[in-house]
């Protein structure tokens, strides 16, 4: 592969003229030709190991980006599906009814999942007011999953979650994502949804699936306007 | 036409692809050959001039001889050629650890015809200086055609100050370690083994043309045990004969400085004091070589009083010739006040031990020229390797050390800096490698520059702001003006932690409020070591960058020592 002397800086990390001024002053072995430089990839990354600097090809930095690029809630949401009338009349059987529900889960990490979401429950409430919770294990599932799932689970009947403001619970979304970064980025999207009160009386009419995505999709909207 | 193309860019040759090291090897025999025929050219001259005037000296108006050669070489330098006055070292020196070597084309002669011309007259100075600035000269445009970097331009440096001393003293190794104690200031094999072959290319020319001879041989010498126990005392007196010259010369500067005339009529009045001197006691004319050879030889035959006052009358001279500004170097006259302050304390010792034989004087004499070398060049190895050699008498080598080494240290504590990089010193100019100031003033502003700031205006409510602040990664934000662009002022994260969780605020104040206008601004050809300064002062972690009232970035200290350390991990490894 052929490298410009402005990649070998992004390399090093430095700034192309300090590159330019270690090549005038001899420290780097790049050699300077009437018309351009002269070097070898595999003799400078010696050099580099020589000096003990970090000499990373910036390729591999970009592709570590690339698979922490984070998702929407939209996506999300729509891999978690909604589910409506979930059965149970306290936390755990509610929580179990909708683990069970769950398309994307195998059997048995169903059941894992519900053992790492009732620990969860135990530390404090997920309910964050309002009549919504929003279930999901304390540490992220790098392993289990690729990508973030919200599920959307109605429930059959409203039922005490233990939440801040003590309103019975009548819709949880259950949040499962492979890092710590996506699930706060999800849960920042969801939060700025949450805190209109017209959408909260929109979720108390069991809205449809379709209608419920567009609603999320108009928010969608709205936060990527305020970020650009 | 191909071949004169690749005649005219040897850049391109294939030989240099092929080795640094051979390379480097290859050019210094070249450095180290045309280094030493220009010290060869110097000393046939100086010897010819000696002889022109030689049958004039019964004349009575002889004294205006100095005068007139010093104001010559005064007006070459300063109307001919457009150089500074003095010996030119420490502009070699300044060029090496600043410059990456460079050094203009006309050094390689400009110094050589000024310095004849004042030290062929009778001016009191040395050739040496002058054949060290046109052998690095030589080494650095040799260096130029051949496009090598400043590492290998600073080595070739060495190489025509080594092959330059080499040849004039016909001492290979004392021109190796001047080189490399006094020039480039760091052992490292990559400079050694190409000033070695300099050094020793240097010397063969000058055998070759001149023939080997040593320049001041002697008899052998019996030494005593109580004959090292004096050297102590010797070294006293030539480290106390140093300092006064080192004084003397810049105090004679500073007068010389204050007189409103022309420089080469300050030049004329110098000189025309040597003259008159020189007629009461021709010994301190010229560069005084036969005074070294008769005092060596124990053939100088003056009882104490007056060799005493030859050795002030040498420092006196050698003061008025340099300080008032004729050119040429403090080598020569070194070695004339060391051997006369040598003889001195040899008959105040026989005057004051009478019963007690000491050795020969001309030990002694040699011993005060290692100790006066050794002390105005703050190099011990070079005083003792030049004695050692140009007077092949590897005998006294004991004594030798112990004269430069404590001569060496008196003068060091008295005059922190050695005579050749007072100057540097002075100005903050002298730095070596690995050192602090050397790292810093490699690195500049513009390669520390941070430009993922993002900027505002002063209109912006605090509202507008508090979404930048979600996107960017600095806690500094630049003012700009809307229409202008110019800088304003800066708002640091920290002025307004406090009022961003508080929303009554977001509509009410812009951020024309809460910005600070008062910032120190650092300029991209800025000094580092000053940005520090300010930095320190200020107790500030970051400054704004401002070319032509714009904000171009941000300068901050953690990413500067980011680059201090790989600069300094680049600058100082032992492996090249």
């Amino acid at each position: 592969m052929k490298m410009t002397i402005h990649e070998v800086a992004q390399c090093l990390n430095l700034h192309v003229s300090t590159v330019e001024r270690w090549i005038r002053q001899g420290r780097i072995p790049i050699q300077k030709t009437g018309n351009g430089y002269l070097f070898s990839e595999s003799a400078l990354k010696k050099w580099a190991a020589m000096y003990r600097l970090p000499f990373l090809i910036p390729e591999k930095v970009k592709s570590r980006g690339y698979e922490e690029r984070l998702e929407n809630l939209l996506s999300a949401m729509k891999r978690g599906g909604v589910m409506y009338d979930i059965k149970g009349d306290d936390v755990e059987t509610a929580l179990k009814s909708a683990v069970e529900n769950m398309p994307v889960l195998s059997k048995t990490s169903k059941k894992e999942l519900y053992q790492l979401l009732l620990e969860r429950e135990r530390l404090t409430s997920t309910g964050i007011g309002k009549g919504v919770a929003i279930p999901h294990p304390r540490d992220p599932l790098p392993d289990a999953l690729k990508s973030p799932v919200i599920s959307t689970c109605f429930l059959e009947k409203s039922i005490d979650f233990g939440a801040v403001d003590d309103k019975p619970v009548f819709v949880m979304f259950i949040f499962l994502s492979q890092s710590i970064k996506i699930h706060l980025h999800l849960l920042s999207r969801f939060s700025f949804c949450v805190r209109d009160n017209s959408f909260v009386e929109f979720l108390k009419t069991s809205p449809d699936e379709a209608s419920f995505f567009a609603k999320i999709a108009d928010f969608e909207k709205q936060l990527d306007r305020a970020e650009t | 036409m191909r071949i004169f193309q690749s005649w005219r860019y040897p850049a391109n040759w294939t030989i240099f692809r092929l080795d640094d090291r051979l390379l480097l090897i290859l050019v210094a025999i070249i450095v180290g050959s045309c280094s030493g025929l220009a010290s060869v050219i110097l000393n046939r001259s100086l010897m010819i001039m000696f002889n022109w005037f030689h049958h004039l000296r019964h004349y009575w108006w002889v004294f205006v001889l100095p005068a007139i050669g010093a104001a010559l070489s005064s007006l070459f330098l300063e109307k001919i050629v457009k150089e500074g006055a003095g010996h030119g070292v420490p502009e070699v020196i300044y060029s090496v650890s600043r410059y990456g070597g460079l050094l203009r084309f006309r050094s390689s002669f400009s110094r050589l015809i000024s310095s004849a011309l004042t030290i062929g007259s009778g001016g009191s100075a040395g050739p040496e200086a002058p054949v060290v600035i046109s052998g690095a000269a030589i080494g650095s445009n040799i260096a130029k055609y051949f496009s090598l970097n400043d590492r290998q331009r600073v080595t070739l440096v060495g190489c025509g100050a080594a092959g330059a001393i080499s040849s004039i003293f016909n001492a290979p190794i004392a021109g190796m370690v001047f080189a490399i104690e006094v020039i480039i200031g760091e052992w490292k094999s990559v400079h050694i083994v190409p000033i070695a072959i300099a050094s020793v290319m240097g010397t063969e020319i000058s055998r070759i043309l001149q023939g080997n001879q040593i320049p001041f041989s002697h008899r052998l010498f019996n030494i005593s045990h109580m004959d090292i126990l004096a050297c102590v005392g010797l070294a006293v007196l030539t480290a106390a004969a140093s300092i006064l010259l080192t004084r003397l010369l810049r105090s004679m500067d500073k007068i010389a400085k204050k007189l409103p005339a022309p420089l080469w009529i300050r030049a004329a009045i110098g000189g025309c004091a040597v003259g008159l001197i020189g007629l009461f006691l021709p010994e301190v004319l010229g560069k005084g070589y036969h005074v070294v050879q008769t005092t060596i030889e124990g053939a100088f035959s003056q009882g104490l009083v007056i060799v005493g006052l030859a050795t002030i009358a040498k420092i006196v001279a050698t003061a008025l010739t340099l300080g008032w500004g004729g050119s040429g170097g403090i080598f020569a006259p070194c070695l004339v006040i060391g051997s006369l302050a040598g003889l001195t304390y040899h008959h105040g010792l026989a005057l004051l031990w009478p019963s007690v034989t000491w050795v020969n004087q001309g030990c002694f004499a040699l011993l005060g020229m290692a100790g006066l070398i050794s002390g105005m060049l703050q190099a011990p190895l070079t005083g003792i390797f030049l004695i050692v050699e140009i007077t092949g008498g590897y005998e006294v080598i004991l004594p030798l050390i112990i004269v430069s080494a404590i001569t060496t240290s008196v003068c060091h504590y008295i005059e922190p800096a050695a005579y050749y990089m007072k100057e540097l010193v002075d100005y903050g100019h002298l730095l070596r490698p690995g050192t602090d100031a050397r790292v810093l003033s490699d690195l500049n502003v513009s390669e520390l520059i941070e430009k993922d700031c993002i900027a505002v205006t002063q209109n912006m409510l605090l509202r507008d702001f508090i979404d930048i602040v979600k996107k960017s990664h600095r806690n500094y934000f630049p003012v700009e003006h809307e229409e202008t662009g110019h800088f304003m002022g800066i708002i640091h994260l920290d002025d307004i932690r406090q009022y961003l969780f508080n929303p009554v605020m977001y509509d009410t104040v812009f951020l024309g409020q809460i910005m600070n206008t008062r910032v120190e601004v650092v300029y991209p050809d800025d000094d580092l070591a000053d940005v520090i300064r300010k930095m320190d002062a200020n107790r500030l972690f970051s400054m704004p960058v401002v070319v032509n009232n714009r904000f171009i970035g941000l300068i901050s200290k953690g990413h500067l020592l980011d680059q201090y350390r790989k600069e300094l991990m680049v600058q100082t490894s032992q492996s090249i």
